[in-house]
Order: structure tokens, then sequence, then C-alpha cells
């Protein structure tokens, strides 16, 4: 087999928009290449404001949106090669998703443990099914839930953190080695955050799951992230290991990124903004409607 | 700050908070074939907002923020009501609150006196009118004269905003979302307001924009002396434009300081894990999450609805209510542990 868990190669999206007469590509993800690497599990942060093109890159490599060049390989075998559903399965046995809002990730007429069972047959086969119940258990217990808490639930019984979780333990039944996660805290309020955060970090260390955790926040990213790609307008503007780009940023962009981060704490007995109201009132130059 | 007042020139009402909650409660009420149900979002809520100040007020999903300002804007509607309490605005007196007061009145105010920046400016903006007919339509009827003379001052106020006037003759989805949001910033503010309920403004902005964009209400609200209800979940920004800064938990208020005390000096058990619990950039020490969840209004814990998930919680906690009381100068808290703790 091959040494790397994911390849990505000069890989490209571009999008067509505008009708018959006036059509335009907009290249949402330009020439993008890395690697993560084999039995090394690490989490790699995907950072990028809204239109850097971090979410298509991140469903690329789900297979939930083709490349228009470039190409993917997981254990060695090209995504493109992915045509009949036993192909699937194999490949969604290692790549799992996780998406940012809990909430549209489950269906609401449904209880959360259909989900579960349903997801362990999907990967385990009719086979165990006498295990079934303790198999969902032992995913729950994973991510500090148990079957006992979530079931008979509908998931607006949940709070965003714990539907989180079961997210997270319905990926973990197919014993994935990566997961894609997109923004996956942004929804969760902050005091949950932390502990879904830190279930990140004992995925790695304990399961040897690799992360790809996509997001616009630095600070989580600083926290959880052994390497960074900084994404701006489709391409990569800066990667490397996570405390070295985000300490001392070197592209221009990383800086601008890493400088507006407004930190939680008040340096001076004032606020930390000082209005340049002369600055306000003559505009250097204002800006027109495109 | 006084000659920014000008329009108001009350020098003896300059002490006296422009906005004054007391004890408001407000629940969601349902009755369906017999049972009722009652959501009890915001309950027993006081505070008050000084002149020419930035009051924060933070709070997760469910805290019942949302509820809270919903009542001081005077939206109301079934299944909420308004149960209990005051909410006086120094410029609408004797009414008790917009959900009160004759239709009028509330006319005469709104985008004058009062007015409002909402997380998604596409819903203050039409989103099939141009730019400009919102502020005809919210504006012009305050500030009146000649239309060429409006259009005037609506082209220097767009200016303070760093917007082209060309921004007046688009459309809602032809502007980006930074601009969009102070479109609806100079909206605000063009009438100088002495009130502006800021709710999540800058939320669903890129963290670049978002800076700008705060500088800016900043600015503004400097230069006009406005007083801002500015209510954010995002503690970072919390820190860098409030003054004042007041912490919501299940439908009460936990704790109110000055901004850079809270983050400085919390009191109360949930402050204090809100704020450690934040990472920061340069700081490697691991970080733990509060446990348990927050609760369910439709039946939450006796006593401080924090209990639960308190670390300090002793029996007392979960039979009795604690009540906001002065801990230090300007700095209220509710929390039976911190009383405990002022007064040995």
């Amino acid at each position: 087999m091959s040494d790397l868990l994911l390849d990505v190669i000069e890989v490209g999206k571009t999008f067509a928009r505008g009708g018959l007469l006036s059509r335009e590509t907009v290249v949402a993800v330009n020439k993008v290449n890395f690697q993560l690497a084999a039995g090394r599990p690490e989490i790699l942060a995907i950072i990028g404001e809204s239109g850097s093109g971090k979410t298509t890159l991140a469903r690329m490599i789900l297979n939930m949106e083709t490349p228009t060049s470039g190409r993917l390989l997981l254990d060695g075998s090209d995504l493109a090669a992915i045509s009949d559903s036993a192909s699937r399965l194999a490949f969604m046995h290692k790549v799992q998703p996780i998406f940012q809002n809990p909430f549209e990730s489950f269906n609401p007429m449904k209880r959360v443990e259909r989900y579960l069972l349903m997801t362990r047959r999907r990967f385990a086969g009719a086979a165990g099914e006498s295990t079934a119940a303790a198999d969902v258990d032992a995913a729950l217990h994973k991510v500090g839930l148990s079957l006992k808490e979530v079931s008979d639930r509908y998931p607006h019984e949940l709070s965003g953190g714990q539907l989180q979780r079961v997210a997270i333990a319905r990926a973990l039944l197919a014993a994935p080695k990566l997961i894609v996660a997109d923004e996956p805290v942004s929804m969760i309020d902050a005091s949950l955050r932390m502990s879904i955060v830190n279930l990140f970090k004992t995925l790695r260390d304990d399961l040897g799951i690799s992360i790809i955790y996509v997001t616009h926040d630095l600070a989580t990213a600083y926290y959880i992230s052994d390497r960074i790609m900084i994404m701006q307008k489709g391409s990569v503007v800066e990667s490397g290991d996570a405390r070295t780009v985000l300490k001392a940023p070197r592209h221009p962009y990383t800086h601008q990124l890493r400088e507006a981060v407004l930190l939680p704490e008040v340096t001076s007995a004032a606020p930390n903004i000082t209005p340049s109201i002369n600055g306000l009132i003559s505009p250097g130059a204002p800006e027109r409607t495109a | 700050m006084t000659q920014a007042n000008a329009g108001q020139p009350h020098g003896d009402r300059e002490s006296q908070p422009l906005l004054s909650v007391r004890d408001l409660q407000a629940y969601y009420r349902t009755s369906h074939s017999g049972v009722r149900r009652g959501i009890r979002a915001v309950d027993g809520v006081s505070f008050a907002v000084r002149r020419g100040e930035i009051y924060g007020l933070a709070g997760e999903s469910s805290s019942g923020k949302t509820t809270l300002i919903k009542s001081i804007a005077g939206a109301i509607k079934p299944p909420l009501e308004i149960v209990g309490g005051s909410i006086e605005f120094a410029f609408l007196p004797g009414y008790g609150g917009l959900h009160r007061a004759p239709r009028a009145e509330v006319e005469r105010i709104r985008w004058r006196h009062l007015s409002y920046i909402m997380q998604g400016s596409m819903n203050v903006l039409n989103p099939v009118r141009r730019v400009k007919s919102a502020f005809v339509d919210f504006a012009y009827p305050h500030i009146g004269g000649g239309r060429k003379q409006f259009e005037q001052q609506v082209i220097a106020h767009l200016a303070r905003v760093r917007l082209d006037p060309s921004v007046l003759a688009a459309f809602p989805h032809e502007l980006s979302g930074g601009m969009r949001q102070r479109a609806a910033l100079a909206l605000a503010t063009i009438c100088r307001p002495g009130f502006i309920i800021a709710d999540e403004p800058t939320t669903a902005l890129d963290v670049v924009v978002q800076k700008e964009v705060l500088g800016m209400i900043r600015g503004i609200q400097r230069e006009t002396g406005s007083s801002v209800l500015f209510v954010t979940h995002d503690m970072g920004v919390h820190a860098h434009i409030t003054d004042r800064l007041a912490i919501m938990y299940a439908g009460r208020l936990v704790e109110e300081a000055a901004t850079a005390e809270i983050f400085r000096d919390p009191l109360h058990p949930y402050t204090k894990s809100l704020i450690s619990s934040l990472p920061r950039i340069g700081e490697d020490a691991p970080r733990a999450g509060l446990g348990g969840a927050p609760p369910n209004l439709a039946d939450p814990p006796s006593g401080c609805r924090f209990h639960p998930r308190c670390p300090l919680a002793s029996e007392m906690c979960s039979q009795e209510v604690p009540v906001m009381r002065e801990v230090a100068a300007g700095h209220r808290v509710a929390c039976f542990a911190v009383d405990r703790d002022v007064r040995a």
C-alpha cells in the first residue's frame, strides 16, 4: 500500500456561472497540493474566509464534488475510480464527514439512535445484529455519551453540543482513517465548544484518526491543529506547522487574518478600538458597487 | 459627549439611564387542547443602559437574549408575552415599554430615537427595492427638508462608513455582506438616534471585515453619543467594543460589570468557565469546556438555573434563586458562593 493516506495533487475546481450568452468561470480551488501520511495521525486545519474555496476542497476530499483538474488519491487509489456502490462503501469506510450544523445533518422526524443503528448495519452488515446496540453504545462512549442518554430522543431534544457528538459517534461507527470536519464547532455554544474541540484531539491520539479541520477560526485552529493551510481565493497562500505559521506569519494575508482576530481580553482601560473619526469622514477610497 | 447630545439639552437628565429594564419577565405561552405550556425565556432581568455607552449582552443560544431584545424593541407577538416588569426609555417615559405605547408614539421614535442593526441586514433592506428607498422610507420622514438636501446628507453619511454614493442605486443583493452591513449601519445612524439595538451585527462577516465594521460602529457611536445595546455570543467582539458587559444564562442575568473587569476578574462560575475556555493564539495550555448542557427553559432547574453544572453548587443553590447583588463598585453577580466569599 501507499505510505500516504491522502495525496492531493494539483487539484482544482471551477464552476461555470451565468447563462447562454454571458458565461464566466469561477475558480473555486486552484491547484492545491498536500499530503497526509498514513500511520501518523494528525490534525490539519484548512483556514479561509467565505469564498476562499475551503469548503469546496473539503467536499472534493469527501468525494461529494469532482475536481475539474488534478487528482485525489486515498490510500493510493484515485477517487475518480469510485463508480459502484461497493467501492463507494469502501471509500466511506475510510473517510467520514462532520458538518457545521448538526440539526441539519439529522432528520428531525427520526430518533437519533436510528441513524446510528442504520450506519452500523451499513458498515458491519447484518451479520453481527446481536451486537448492534453494544457497538453503537461503544461508539457513543468514545464521544462521552451513552446509548441510554440518546435512545428515544429526537434531534431537537438534544443540545447542539450533544447532537454534534452523536454525529461524531456516527462517523466513528465506520472506523474511518480520516474525518473531514467542516466548521464543526461554529454552531456550538461557547461553553460546549471546547469539549468538542478536545474530543478531536482524543480521536487523533487514542483512535489514530487523522482530521481535516475546515474553519475560519484561527484560535481553535491554533489550539488543536498540528499543521495549517491558509487559503485565499482558491489558492493555498501559506502552510506549515500550526504554531510557526500563526505565531510568525509570512504571507501578508495570513498576517492580516492574524491581526483581525479579536482577543478575548481587554488590554487597556479603554476598549481596544481606537476609532479614527477623521479617517471615517474623509475616506481614502470609498467602495463602489461591483 | 455633551456636545454630541446637543439634540437633547437636558443637563439634569444626563446622569439618568437611557434605558432601564426592571424585573422583566417574558414568556412564550402556548395552550394546546387545554394543556398550557410556558417557556420562561426571560425571567426577572434588570439592568440599565447609560447615555453614551455600549452595553454588551452575552449569552449562548437559548439563553433568552433574543427574547430580551425583542421585548425591548417592542416586537412582541404571541406566543411571546410580557408577563411582568417594565421597560423604560428616557425618550418614551410613562408607558413601561414600546409594546404599551400608542402607535403614533412608536412611529415618532422609531429610527429617530431608537434604531436597529441586525445580523442579516437583508432583513432591513427590501430585496426588490434599491438601497436608496430604505433611506427615503425610514429616515426622510424624520429629517425632512428638501429631497436634494436629504440626498446630500445621506451621501455624506455614507462616506462615514466608506461607501460610495453609487450604493444608493444598487439592490441589496448587489452588495457584498460587509457593504450591506455598513449600509445598514448608515441607515441606523443617519437620524443620530439616542439608542441603537445591535443584534449580532457582525456575526455573519469575515474576520477582517468584522473588525472594520466594529471600528465604524465605535467611531459613529463616539461621534453621535448614542447608547448601544450590543448583543452577541462572541466574547472576542465584546472585549473589543463594549464598555460594560452583562452575561445571561438560561433567561437570567448572572453577572454584570465593566467589560475589562469581566475579562480580568470574572466572579460567577459560569462566566469564569466561559472566559477560561476561550482559546488564544500563542497559548498552549489545555482548555476544558463546561460539562453538561444548557437547561430546557420549558422546565428550568429550581433555584439557580446554573446549579446542575456548577462546581461550587451547594444545597441552597437548588432551592433559592440568587439575586443580582453588587459585590464591588459597578460589579453585580447573582451567586450564593460569591456572596459568601465577599462576606468572608
